[in-house]
């Protein structure tokens, strides 16, 4: 079997939705740069690029008609590259490196764009349309369950209390601005240029949140719950871009391999705690890979909540030190499509960086489900 | 001349909501102020005071469109921009040297032919112009607004001789149509018309109160049987700020003559100087005559003062009776009536002397007092209430003079051949002036008598062909009666008449359904009737929407539950600014079920400027009607989408009438009645997405569980009910739903609980 490798990061600023200074920016408009940037500093020949793949949480609006093809335009790439968008909400993007790795192995490419978007300034969470099936809304209400009910959820099974969250949250903020002042977003970020001038930080980032701060805010999502907006992810705009293909490809033509893909797994968990899905999805994919977690150095958890990542931590004990060493997603903001190459472009590199030799990337995805991957160094 | 850009210098409260009156009339404004010490934004004045506006209650801006017409700026800088501007309103500090100083910039900043106004509620206008060119003069005058500039409707205007006619006949217009003020004709005295009378009202109660020791509740309710606001005296008096009293007093005390029956009245009690002291200074203070004190349990109650004691106590509620008679009130001799008594008389009298050092005439009186206090009735009207005759002799009793205007004894105002008409000084009956092109239901009425009428409307003939419906219930509710005379005033138009106009001259249009009604048949179970009264209302409405001639809706004030459901069936909507409509029904655990639902929707899918899709146009329909949204102006209802674009809007109140029944001839010519609509609509589907939010509204602890099972009622309707996205639904589908979900809600003793307590609250 082929080798797949990563061989290729970087994203777009994340700024936090309506507010931020991307909310203006279309979300086509913002992926074609993104993977302009990965192909001038990938310096990969789009020649040979078989495939866009594109993970997109709500595909519809100005992320609709197939985005991933319009955005092959309007990154100027040659139309013999084709376009595929997929979808499976927080997990798309990283689905679409599973996609790309899978093809690779079958034969069926030997270079792919693995990339993910989402404005969630310009189409609403849920989309334009909500239209749900009212039986199954009737007879099975939690296939529709709200993502901020569903950390409410784990912090009652886990006995997660809102300090312990608290902390969790400001530790985030903490690591992503220590990693901001030290400039190791700097070698990611692609500048993307707008109308209203160049945007290249990230603005989502809350360096003085507080203990006393975050004890301060009101339960967002239930009357007496625990989980408040200082303690989930904000809703964002983004996009990020990994460059993925065979190992031989990459040694042929001199690209740089950040990682080696080990394993990949998906798996389905009640949606009502859907925050639990890397639990099952890291397991099935340390046993595919033939590891323990004990084997694991790097680990890129998605925080979609801080409930959520430490009902995951229970379950899956990964040292602290191992455990989103820039900050996560509460303090850097989660653009749905985006997330998934985001954290596991960043695993690859953390690899790189850090001189390791495992990593896992993992995440949880509304309607209750996980995705990992393992990455394994050079 | 025209009136196309407007400058008001100085940004206190006055100045600001000036401003933001004119923008409210869609002019542009420049507003400027000083430049602060040390400024490092040298408009700093003028911008928090435009960014006050966005945040002011009651809201000084229509619109918060409104606002961007709004230019601020200061004096320093910005006095070349006056060239552009037609009317400068200064509205800065009652000093008349910096009056002055700012005058002699005005004259070389403005063009020659643009009017300067002072905003002055207290200096001459003789001493404003002081030293100003003959030119200044002739385009100078004073526009004296009262706060809030939005919603008090009075325009003190005052000219001198050398005023030029057509600034004042420019000002006049523009105010009345533009602005929608009454312009009231005041002569150059101090406090002109409202003020002076109004001062010496409030000192005159406070005078008394204090003598009788007459609890402040007690004082300010009886104010209410001379259809004086419910603030009363000392209400009042909190509003406008006791530590203003004492300036106010003095400077009345300097420009009045000794022999002015004010003087007697003039100085300020001890306690109010004691309140004074302590920051007791009334709404804006810690407290005033009244105050609300937050009690352990975190319910806030109400304080009144004891005038004695000086004390704070609980204020007793006083429902004002509303079957007191004026004559029993004054004829008692209890402390209240003799209170009563000694004030009004006291004012009533003041005044009738003031004529005509204050006003040519009683009419401009009566109307300063109206639009200026709110009162409900003119000192002149007020004293044919009481019936002059009867007034002098107690008068004489006890040993007053009677001035000049009285002492006929002859009823002020009267009819006479149709015509309204009042008594000048020399005891002559002349017609009250109308302004031009004004069309007033009250002419008509005391002029012939009704097309049709019951105890709940009446329908009367305004002239060309037009015939003008009106609620004159309590509350311009809408009962059988109402619902009967309308299906009556169909047949009628249909035969007799072109067009019909839907108006009526009350504050508010109508509160909606007669829910007394509606309560009976729930507390007697009786559903049939509760069935009937949906399905009458129903085609009622039905019946309007579909008569062959155009129905044009004219509201003024509250139009709630089904009178906004009777104006969403009307043809267009002529309506006064001040606009508060919606479909409040959710409020009483009710779905509007007069087709409300239905038109809403209708138009909700007929707007093209949102995002396609079956969801966005539904959601924004059970969203306003689901959270009861009533529009906080005409503009805004706009926005809402209660009125439509081509529906017009009147900023002066004396002229909807007149402009509605102008809409409805311009549609008189090809008039064609609706197409009905149609609806695809997606059913179980949307309702599911609805429920989906309602939900999440739920958990977060934001609506209760029966907003729930009200929203889930409604849900049903707005979503089609069982119908799926492919089918096509009809008007009656919608109402079909609309009974279904009213009737589930009636039987539920959510829904009671909710009548009740809104009855019991009034």
């Amino acid at each position: 079997m082929k080798n797949v490798v990563i061989a290729g990061f970087c994203r777009s600023p994340f700024t936090p939705a309506n507010k931020g200074m991307l909310a203006k920016v279309r979300p086509d408009d913002l992926a074609a740069q993104v993977i302009k940037g990965l192909i001038h500093d990938t310096g990969v020949n789009p020649e040979h690029i078989e495939d866009l793949i594109l993970g997109c949480a709500f595909p519809e609006g100005e992320q609709g008609l197939n985005v991933a093809r319009i955005i092959v335009h309007l990154a100027e790439l040659p139309i013999t590259i084709a376009g595929t968008t997929v979808n499976r909400f927080c997990g798309s993007s990283m689905q679409a490196i599973h996609n790309a790795a899978g093809a690779i192995q079958m034969g069926a490419g030997e270079v792919f764009i693995c990339a993910g978007v989402e404005s969630m300034s310009r189409i609403p969470m849920g989309g334009f349309n909500p239209l749900p099936n009212p039986v199954l809304y009737q007879a099975y209400p939690q296939a529709y369950i709200s993502m901020g009910e569903t950390a409410e959820n784990l912090a009652l099974k886990y006995l997660i209390k809102r300090e312990a969250q608290e902390q969790f949250a400001l530790l985030s903020q903490q690591k992503a601005f220590a990693a901001q002042q030290k400039g190791l977003f700097t070698p990611e970020i692609i500048p993307i240029q707008s109308k209203y001038g160049v945007i290249n930080i990230d603005g989502c980032l809350r360096p003085d949140s507080s203990l006393a701060g975050l004890a301060d805010l009101q339960p967002a999502f239930l009357k007496n719950g625990s989980v408040t907006a200082g303690t989930s992810s904000p809703l964002t705009d983004g996009a990020a871009a990994v460059l993925v293909c065979s190992e031989a490809y990459a040694d042929a033509h001199g690209l740089d391999k950040l990682a080696r893909i080990k394993s990949i797994a998906v798996s389905g968990c009640a949606p009502e705690i859907m925050g639990i899905g890397p639990v099952a999805a890291s397991q099935k994919v340390l046993e595919r890979a033939g590891l323990t977690l004990a084997d694991i150095d790097i680990v890129e958890l998605n925080e979609a909540f801080a409930a959520q990542s430490l009902a995951v931590l229970h379950d899956l004990p990964i040292a602290a030190e191992k455990l989103n060493l820039d900050g996560g997603a509460i303090a850097l903001g989660h653009p749905l499509g985006a997330t998934g190459a985001r954290i596991t472009g960043k695993a690859a590199s953390l690899l790189k960086r850090e001189g390791k030799r495992y990593a896992l990337a993992t995440q949880c995805i509304g309607g209750g489900q996980g995705i990992a991957t393992i990455l394994e160094a050079i | 001349m025209n009136i196309n850009k407007v400058a008001v210098i100085g940004a206190g409260v006055m100045g600001a909501g000036i401003a933001a009156h004119i923008a409210n009339a869609g002019v542009p404004v420049l507003l400027l102020d000083i430049v602060p010490k040390d400024a490092v934004n040298r408009n700093q004045i003028a911008e928090t005071a435009v960014s006050h506006l966005l945040k002011s209650e009651p809201p000084a801006l229509m619109h918060a469109k409104a606002a961007k017409l709004i230019t601020a700026g200061n004096i320093e800088d910005h006095l070349p921009l006056l060239k552009d501007v037609d009317w400068v309103i200064e509205a800065i500090i009652e000093n008349p040297d910096i009056k002055h100083a700012l005058y002699a910039k005005l004259e070389q900043a403005c063009r020659t032919e643009t009017i300067i106004s002072s905003n002055t509620s207290t200096l001459p206008l003789a001493l404003l112009c002081q030293g100003r060119s003959d030119t200044f003069k002739q385009q100078f005058l004073i526009t004296h607004f009262f706060n809030p500039p939005r919603y008090m409707r009075l325009l003190e205007i005052v000219t001198s001789p050398a005023t030029n006619k057509d600034v004042v006949k420019t000002i006049s217009q523009f105010a009345d149509i533009q602005l929608g003020k009454g312009c009231v004709l005041c002569h150059d005295t101090p406090g002109f018309i409202a003020n002076r009378i109004g001062t010496f009202w409030l000192q005159s109660g406070l005078l008394q109160a204090i003598a009788l020791q007459l609890p402040i509740t007690q004082a300010d309710a009886i104010m209410t049987a001379f259809g004086i606001p419910k603030t009363g005296i000392f209400g009042l008096l909190d509003l406008i700020g006791l530590d203003l009293v004492p300036h106010i007093l003095k400077s009345f005390k300097q420009l009045l003559p000794a022999s002015d029956a004010f003087q007697a009245l003039n100085h300020t009690p001890e306690l109010v100087q004691r309140m004074i002291s302590d920051g007791n200074t009334g709404r804006k203070g810690k407290g005033g005559f009244y105050r609300l004190q937050k009690r352990d349990d975190g319910k806030r109650i109400k304080e009144a003062i004891d005038l004695g004691t000086g004390e704070y106590q609980v204020a007793e509620k006083i429902k004002p009776d509303k079957n007191l008679i004026l004559a029993a009130l004054l004829s008692n001799n209890d402390a209240a009536s003799q209170f009563a008594w000694q004030v009004m008389s006291e004012t009533l009298l003041y005044s009738a002397s003031l004529i005509p050092e204050i006003a040519d005439d009683i009419v401009s009186v009566d109307n300063a007092m109206r639009l200026g206090y709110n009162w409900k009735y003119g000192p002149f009207e007020l004293l044919d209430l009481m019936g002059v005759d009867l007034f002098v002799k107690r008068v004489e009793q006890e040993q007053k003079t009677i001035p000049a205007l009285l002492a006929p004894r002859q009823p002020l105002y009267q009819t006479l051949a149709n015509k309204p008409c009042y008594r000048d000084l020399g005891g002559q009956y002349l017609p009250v002036p109308r302004a031009e092109g004004l069309l007033v239901l009250a002419d008509i009425k005391s002029a012939r008598p009704p097309v049709l009428s019951n105890a709940s409307a009446s329908l009367w003939d305004i002239g060309d062909g037009v015939a003008c419906l009106e609620f004159h219930s309590k509350m311009n509710t809408l009962d059988n009666d109402s619902l009967e005379l309308i299906r009556q005033s169909i047949s009628k138009v249909k035969t007799g008449f072109v067009a019909l106009v839907i108006y009526n001259d009350a504050e508010n249009f109508s509160a909606g359904a007669n829910l007394t009604l509606l309560m009976q048949a729930i507390h007697q179970q009786n559903w049939a009737v509760v069935d009937q009264l949906i399905q009458q209302g129903q085609q009622t409405y039905h019946a309007l929407k579909y008569s062959p001639f155009p129905v044009v809706g004219a509201p003024s004030g509250l139009a709630l539950g089904g009178g906004c459901e009777i104006l969403l069936h009307c043809d267009a909507i002529q309506a006064h600014a001040e606009l508060y409509m919606g479909l409040v029904e959710v409020g009483v655990g009710l779905v509007p079920g007069w087709g409300g639902c239905k038109e809403y929707l209708s138009r909700q899918l007929g707007n093209t400027s949102r995002p396609g899709g079956a969801m966005p146009a539904l959601a924004q329909a059970f969203e306003n009607i689901g959270t009861a949204k009533v529009s906080k102006s005409a503009a805004n209802a706009k926005e809402l989408l209660y009125l439509s674009n081509a529906d017009g809007i009147t900023m002066n109140r004396d002229r909807l009438l007149a402009d509605a029944k102008a809409k409805a001839l311009s549609l008189v010519k090809n008039y064609q009645t609706p197409e009905p609509a149609s609806f695809h609509l997606p059913g179980a589907s949307a309702k599911a997405a609805m429920l989906m939010a309602v939900n999440n509204l739920f958990l977060a602890g934001k609506i209760s569980d029966y907003d729930v099972e009200i929203s889930s009622q409604l849900a049903q309707v707005l979503s089609g009910g069982a119908c799926d996205i492919i089918d096509i639904l009809t008007e009656q589908d919608i109402l079909n739903l609309e009974l279904q979900a009213f009737v589930n809600l009636v039987k539920q003793s959510g829904t009671l609980l909710r009548l009740e307590r809104l009855l019991k609250a009034g």
